[in-house]
């Protein structure tokens, strides 16, 4: 045993955190590791007996990797179903265990809830602003009646837009976004993107401006505040890219505006507004897919570079400056949502036919999928990344669950799509009791964000956003 | 001793033969009473119903989220929704009683796409008056087959830009792949039973002036200048450019429902209210290559898959849908394989009906269906 010792590594989730034991401690822990005993070494003992070494007064609960697969059976069954001598030098790695997150609140709506997003201290728009102190949370929802809602964490909405005068369409919104905490944008069946201005004391959300260059209906936005940057991802097949400021854009193009033919400029008269909006076109497209684009993200550590998923089944990388298409991979699926995994080299792209395909984006990579997480009853409509962890992710479907992931728990499996992973969590829309239903009549989700200090925020067809938190894990830790 | 079994051909597994749809992936609610008819649009993104409360209405394919709905009739029902093909305008034609609605839900669209699609509508407009009828018919020189006009201040504002009125009730409508062309059928129309209408010049032509028996259904092929009738016991084929009969098919059935055109146009689908549902090899003969028996009640809809996977359907009255593979080989010697894959159940049987209509995406294997229990269902 003495030998294994350097080669048994221990890890924080959180870096600062080091684990100091004595080497009697070590050997105790190895010895309990590999230990015959009457009950099969499980997780739960090993939990017990790592917060012994740790001298936790509370017990928190982990999870164990060995040779990075987390641990759901006994040590010996382990080593057997993966080949493995008990002679091997093993890593082992130990992490916090996610706590179930439980049903926090819900907001109600007046519609389906198709999109949510978070402004915290912690989310993207909170970190552009240089920080958001606690208690000014907020919460995007955007709604298939057309309208965006701002609520803070209480479920008192501070805000709400007014109908947008489309002429007479309708303007069923499926995506918004925080470009800061004083903007948001917006998009939906109107193929127009709206940026609005959002004034918290005035408790104002007003449009600013139009961006128009779609043919058909819009189904996800990204935003990169510091470049002032909107990306839109369109039925008609391509992306637009935008500025947040009017006068960045070039005007818009003439045959898309409502005023563009004599029977939509009459409607558009007939529904009355008194403000004219700032219309503008974009600054330029990206076109290369054969179907609808259902959703775009800007790379995490770098603005000039999108990825987005189609209906034609290919994951594509995009260089924004050259607006040229420099990847495609090509899935068995029609793709519906992305989210990169950007530490650990991954993008997540949830499908139709109700999994999530893990792909590496990088050019020296030769397989298509890494890994395939399996779970969910039906499409993947929405993938977020788990804010304390870059293994974790959590998913909605239009099964009318959230099902959370960490891509460490996985088995191996016989085919092309590499390792098989399961969920660690189902979260159910509040009320269902257990009747998930793969339909998810009545219950789809469409929309999840997860953020550290806010929970998991998902919205769907229950007309509600849903907020969960695990309790003791992350922002809400003790 | 030879084992007879090892003497058939080996047939693929179900397994081996994905994707094909396997579950309820959504269903659309909305229709009051039974969900007649329902089609995918060209690009994937809307289904459009049409049902016994005579609505007409459009839905957002992937969700299930009603969209857009007109009512077209406060008698008829919307017998039949069909959308034009082609991505480049959208137009969806629907059929109440003895009239066909040519429509451009603009509610749903940019006004560019509203633009292009009112166009092609509007075209045709004075034609009739500028060129007289050029039927050689006497008497149908005097009472034209169909009147075109505009339906109205009400359904005008909300995109109805088209109404075609024929002689008796229409209940099937069917595009050539171009959109310049839709026939229609009205199984009650005796000697105007079928009709082939020219969008361009708001022109309808009679092409038969007698039909021996019922019609029930028509066709164009896919790819040649031919025609398919179907009446209630045969289905025949005639050459539009030399108006001349081709084929007669004999499918043994009592009482065909529907029938559709492989996109290649060698093989034909029959489904029968008397529970069969037949393949055709047109290469072969004029009596079936196979005759399927799987279901317990009438059979009231038949579809190819329309984008290029080996897939067909069929609808019943027992409140299911089957999946089969269709595999056709471009050889002569080589014959179609055909596998029974999945029976979806979901819809309920109301008042002896079950599934009325059944549709394919465009692209993806999945497949869309009406029901009798007022509810449409998404499958994949
Ligand atoms: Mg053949």
């Amino acid at each position: 045993l003495e030998s294994n010792l350097a080669d048994i590594r221990y890890l924080w989730e959180e870096g600062e955190l080091r684990l100091e034991m004595t080497v009697d401690e070590v050997v105790d822990l190895i010895e309990a590791l590999f230990a015959e005993s009457p009950h099969p070494l499980r997780r739960y003992a090993l939990s017990s007996l790592v917060n012994n070494l740790l001298h936790n007064a509370k017990p928190i609960p982990f999870e164990f990797l060995i040779n990075g697969q987390f641990l759901r059976t006994s040590i010996d069954e382990f080593l057997t179903q993966n080949g493995i001598s008990a002679e091997t030098t093993l890593n082992v790695e130990y992490t916090r265990a996610l706590i179930p997150p439980l049903h926090v609140a819900s907001f109600e709506h007046d519609d389906w809830v198709s999109a949510v997003d978070v402004l915290s201290g912690s989310s993207p728009a909170g970190g552009w602003a240089g920080g958001l102190q606690s208690g000014q949370e907020r919460i995007l929802s955007a709604s298939y009646d057309g309208l965006l809602r701002v609520w803070n964490l209480s479920g008192d909405m501070i805000a709400i837009s007014e109908p947008p005068n489309s002429g007479g369409r309708i303007t069923s919104l499926k995506t918004a976004k925080w470009l800061s905490y004083k903007k948001v944008v917006a998009a939906g069946l109107d193929s127009v993107v709206r940026v609005y201005n959002y004034e918290e004391d005035t408790r104002a959300l007003t449009p600013s401006l139009e961006l128009y260059n779609h043919r058909w209906g819009i189904s996800d936005v990204a935003v990169h505040g510091p470049s002032n940057r909107i990306l839109s991802a369109s039925g008609d097949t391509t992306i637009s890219l935008f500025s947040g400021a009017a006068k960045d854009n070039p005007t818009a193009p003439a045959s898309l505006l409502p005023t563009s033919t004599a029977a939509s400029n009459k409607r558009q008269k007939l529904s009355k507004s008194d403000k004219t909006i700032p219309s503008r076109g974009a600054l330029s497209a990206l076109s290369g897919h054969a179907s609808p684009v259902t959703s775009v993200i800007f790379k995490p550590d770098d603005p000039t570079v999108a990825y987005s998923t189609s209906q034609d089944h290919t994951l594509r990388t995009w260089d924004l400056p050259t607006s040229t298409c420099v990847d495609t991979r090509t899935t068995g699926h029609s793709l519906l949502s992305i989210a990169a995994l950007q530490n650990i080299n991954l993008l997540a792209a949830g499908t139709s036919a109700r999994h999530i395909t893990l792909l590496d984006p990088r050019a020296s990579a030769t397989q298509i999928a890494v890994m395939t997480l399996r779970g969910h009853l039906n499409a993947v409509a929405a993938l977020d990344t788990d804010p304390h962890s870059e293994y974790g992710l959590v998913s909605g479907s239009h099964d009318g669950t959230c099902r959370i992931w960490d891509v460490r728990s996985v088995r191996p499996s016989a085919g092309e799509t590499g390792q098989v992973g399961e969920s660690v969590y189902v979260i159910e829309r509040d009320g269902m009791g257990g009747k998930v239903k793969a339909s998810g009549d009545g219950v789809k989700v469409f929309g999840v964000e997860w953020d550290r200090a806010t929970g998991i925020v998902s919205a769907g067809e229950d007309k509600k956003v849903q907020i969960n938190r695990g309790v003791g894990a992350g922002g809400s830790s003790t | 001793n030879i084992d007879p079994e090892s003497l058939l051909p080996k047939l693929p597994s179900p397994d081996e033969l994905r994707p094909f749809p396997t579950t309820c992936a959504a269903i659309f609610r909305g229709h009051d009473g039974r969900v007649r008819s329902v089609s995918v649009d060209p690009q994937g993104i809307f289904l459009a119903s049409g049902g016994d409360d005579g609505y007409a209405r459009i839905w957002e394919l992937s969700t299930g989220r009603q969209l857009w709905n007109v009512k077209l009739s406060d008698e008829d029902a919307v017998d039949t929704v069909r959308w034009r093909p082609g991505k480049d305008a959208c137009i969806l034609a629907a059929a109440a009683g003895e009239s066909v609605y040519l429509i451009v839900p603009f509610a749903i669209l940019t006004p560019e796409i509203e633009q292009t699609s009112r166009d092609i509508l509007d075209a045709g407009w004075g034609y009739a008056a500028s060129k007289p009828s050029t039927t050689a018919d006497e008497a149908s020189a005097k009472v034209p087959p169909a009147r075109w006009s505009r339906p109205g201040t009400k359904l005008e504002n909300k995109g109805v830009m088209v109404q075609t009125t024929v002689r008796s009730t229409v209940k099937v409508i069917h595009w050539h792949r171009r959109g310049e062309y839709f026939a229609t059928v009205s199984p009650r129309g005796q000697s105007s039973a079928v009709a082939i209408h020219t969008l361009s010049k708001h022109l309808t032509q009679l092409p038969f002036r007698r039909l021996k028996g019922l019609a029930q259904s028509a066709q164009f092929h896919p790819l040649k200048p031919i025609f398919f009738v179907a009446t209630k016991n045969s289905i025949r084929s005639y050459d539009l450019a030399r108006q001349e009969l081709v084929k007669i098919l004999q499918p043994g059935a009592k009482w065909i429902s529907s029938f559709d055109v492989h996109p290649g146009g060698d093989n034909l689908i029959v489904g029968t209210y008397d529970k069969r549902l037949l393949w055709h090899d047109l290469d072969l003969s004029t009596k079936p290559y196979k005759t399927l028996r799987y279901h317990k009640e009438a059979i009231r809809a038949v579809r190819f898959h329309q984008g290029g996977l080996p897939l067909f359907a069929d609808a019943s009255d027992d409140g299911s849908l089957q999946i089969f593979h269709g595999k056709v080989v471009g050889d002569l010697m080589e014959n179609a394989t055909i596998v029974p894959l999945k029976v979806l159940r979901g819809h309920q049987v109301k008042s002896r009906l079950g599934v009325m209509d059944v549709d394919w995406h465009p692209r993806e294997p999945w497949c869309v269906s009406a029901g009798a229990d007022g509810t449409c269902r998404l499958w994949n």
